[in-house]
């Protein structure tokens, strides 16, 4: 990684909303292509600002973002998102929806569409709610639906915003288990903002833990050294993922607390 | 619910529970017991000489009054005439207000260019602009449109800017991060998104068409429902009067039927 310029790089990104900061401090960061990257913090901390700024959906107030060493603009194809809420259209049925991540790519034709939107149906596991609009189906359904579209139209780099923050625990821990799956043989690089901790150690390759706003960096774990690259359910239930899950939350606990007591 | 049904039968009182559903036959029987006993308290005041003939008819001699006229030719052309002249204003209202609310939401800089004065313009009261609008266009079709237009469009463009507002920034988001250019997001994300709400919008202005009409028509005109009324009025044929007055509220109630329901129909995604 020495010599080869990363894949991702922000570089003395600061960003204010007016006079309030959101990230102050300069802040750099290298991510390969390829890699599961999460961010990880409490509410509020900047990190889904940092993220928007991949995406070009917010602007650095200062330094710039590089994919590919050149600076990232204007939202386009090449950096796909995926939200919370309102991710899926409710006007459009299943199927429509997953086309729809095709719609401003000139380079398929309709039946090559057709296609890619059937293999990417099938790949969330959504070939028998094909017809349905979003609204007849649960909202674990409608995060799938989301990640197929945006995998659909095969962006360099997959962003997303606390995606599965509104499921209850057992369907979260499903769809985490699908998305690293699917990640893994996709190799998309891809950003995951969350406030959970748990979540942050199953999917993560790295987590970047911030402290509360204005956005800094408490720790950059690597996550794959600590407790491998395989994730199942097992993996849940063992003791490195225990000790790094407990780590975490007492830096992010301790911070608070140090914070307080200033 | 059958608890609650078995429960309200046994005691009336519980039909009075804040906020508390009732049953649908229960539902059924007051809208009828309440316009029942309208008519007959109607009836009565008549029946019982509180109130000459002259000013309230009874409701019989009204309903009799309203199906002679819709026989003899005296109301449903100008029924139609009345229609016509809402649609057409409501149909050219519509057509203007619809991009021009979206562009005002959509570039900021065209709302505030705008809505100062779209604002001031919608606070007036169409009939303090007759004398203008007369000035203007005379006595003809063209004057009535124009009030109607004028008593809808600044109203509508202002609701369609408000249901574009309306639609979550997520949606076009995912939209630019799909490769959409901003104004590329209008016909696929702004318009099925704003929909429902700008159909909604669409029905409530047709209302108020409908105040304007009866308003242009007393005011100028030689037909249309507003002319009937006033007509009616001139010779104290007060079951005239009132005959005129119930076909705009039928008419006015089939329509939003009708909107409604297609509203249900195109919505059912919802």
């Amino acid at each position: 990684m020495e010599q080869i310029s990363p894949y991702l790089q922000f570089r003395n990104v600061t960003k204010f909303f007016g006079d309030v900061p959101v990230v102050q401090e300069p802040f750099n960061l290298s991510i390969p292509s390829g890699h599961f990257t999460v961010f990880l913090g409490p509410s509020g901390c900047g990190k889904t600002t940092l993220m928007r700024m991949i995406g070009g959906l917010d602007t650095p107030t200062s330094g710039e973002i590089l994919l590919q060493g050149t600076p990232v603009g204007e939202p386009d194809i090449r950096r796909g998102m995926v939200f919370q809420s309102y991710s899926s259209f409710p006007w459009l049925t299943v199927r429509k929806n997953i086309e729809f991540g095709m719609r401003f790519r000139r380079d398929l034709s309709a039946s090559q569409k057709k296609d890619r939107a059937e293999h990417f149906l099938k790949l969330v596991g959504l070939g028998d709610f094909a017809k349905s609009f979003p609204s007849r189906i649960s909202g674990g359904m409608r995060q799938r639906v989301a990640i197929a579209r945006t995998l659909a139209a095969d962006p360099d780099v997959l962003l997303m915003d606390e995606p599965f923050g509104a499921l209850d625990a057992n369907l979260r821990e499903d769809l985490q288990f699908e998305l690293r799956k699917i990640q893994k043989s996709s190799g998309k690089t891809t950003i995951f903002v969350t406030h959970d901790v748990e979540e942050a150690v199953f999917l993560a390759d790295r987590i970047i833990v911030f402290g509360p706003r204005p956005a800094h960096v408490i720790a950059d774990i690597d996550v794959t050294s600590l407790i491998g690259a395989e994730r199942n359910e097992t993996v849940r239930d063992s003791e490195q993922f225990f000790h790094l899950r407990t780590e975490i939350l007492h830096l992010l606990r301790g911070r608070q607390v140090r914070e307080i007591a200033a | 619910m059958t608890a609650s049904a078995s429960s309200s039968r046994k005691y009336p009182g519980s039909l009075f529970r804040f906020r508390v559903p009732i049953p649908q036959s229960a539902t059924l029987l007051a809208a009828l017991i309440g316009a029942a006993a309208f008519l007959g308290g109607w009836q009565l005041l008549v029946s019982l000489h509180v109130v000459a003939p002259a000013f309230l008819p009874t409701p019989l001699k009204v309903a009799q009054t309203f199906i002679r006229m819709c026989t003899d030719g005296s109301m449903l052309p100008n029924t139609v005439v009345s229609v016509r002249r809402v649609w057409l204003a409501f149909i050219l209202s519509a057509l203007l207000a619809v991009p021009l609310g979206i562009l005002m939401s959509g570039y900021r800089i065209i709302g505030a260019t705008l809505e100062p004065m779209i604002d001031f313009i919608r606070y007036l009261p169409v009939p303090a602009l007759v004398p203008l609008a007369i000035i203007w266009f005379g006595v003809g079709e063209t004057t009535k449109i124009f009030l109607l237009w004028l008593g809808t469009f600044f109203q509508l463009v202002l609701m369609i800017a408000a249901d574009m507002k309306r639609i979550p920034n997520e949606y076009f988001e995912t939209a630019y991060t799909l490769g959409a250019r901003p104004r590329e997001t209008l016909l696929p994300v702004a318009l099925p998104a704003m929909l429902p709400q700008l159909m909604d919008s669409m029905r409530i202005s047709l209302g108020w068409c409908w105040t304007y009409v009866i308003i242009a028509e007393i005011v100028a005109s030689d037909s249309g429902l507003g002319f009937v009324i006033w007509t009616a009025r001139r010779f104290m044929k007060t079951d005239q009067v009132m005959a005129g007055v119930i076909m705009i509220g039928l008419i006015g109630l089939v329509t939003d039927q009708c909107l409604r329901l297609l509203h249900r129909k195109l919505f059912r995604y919802q």
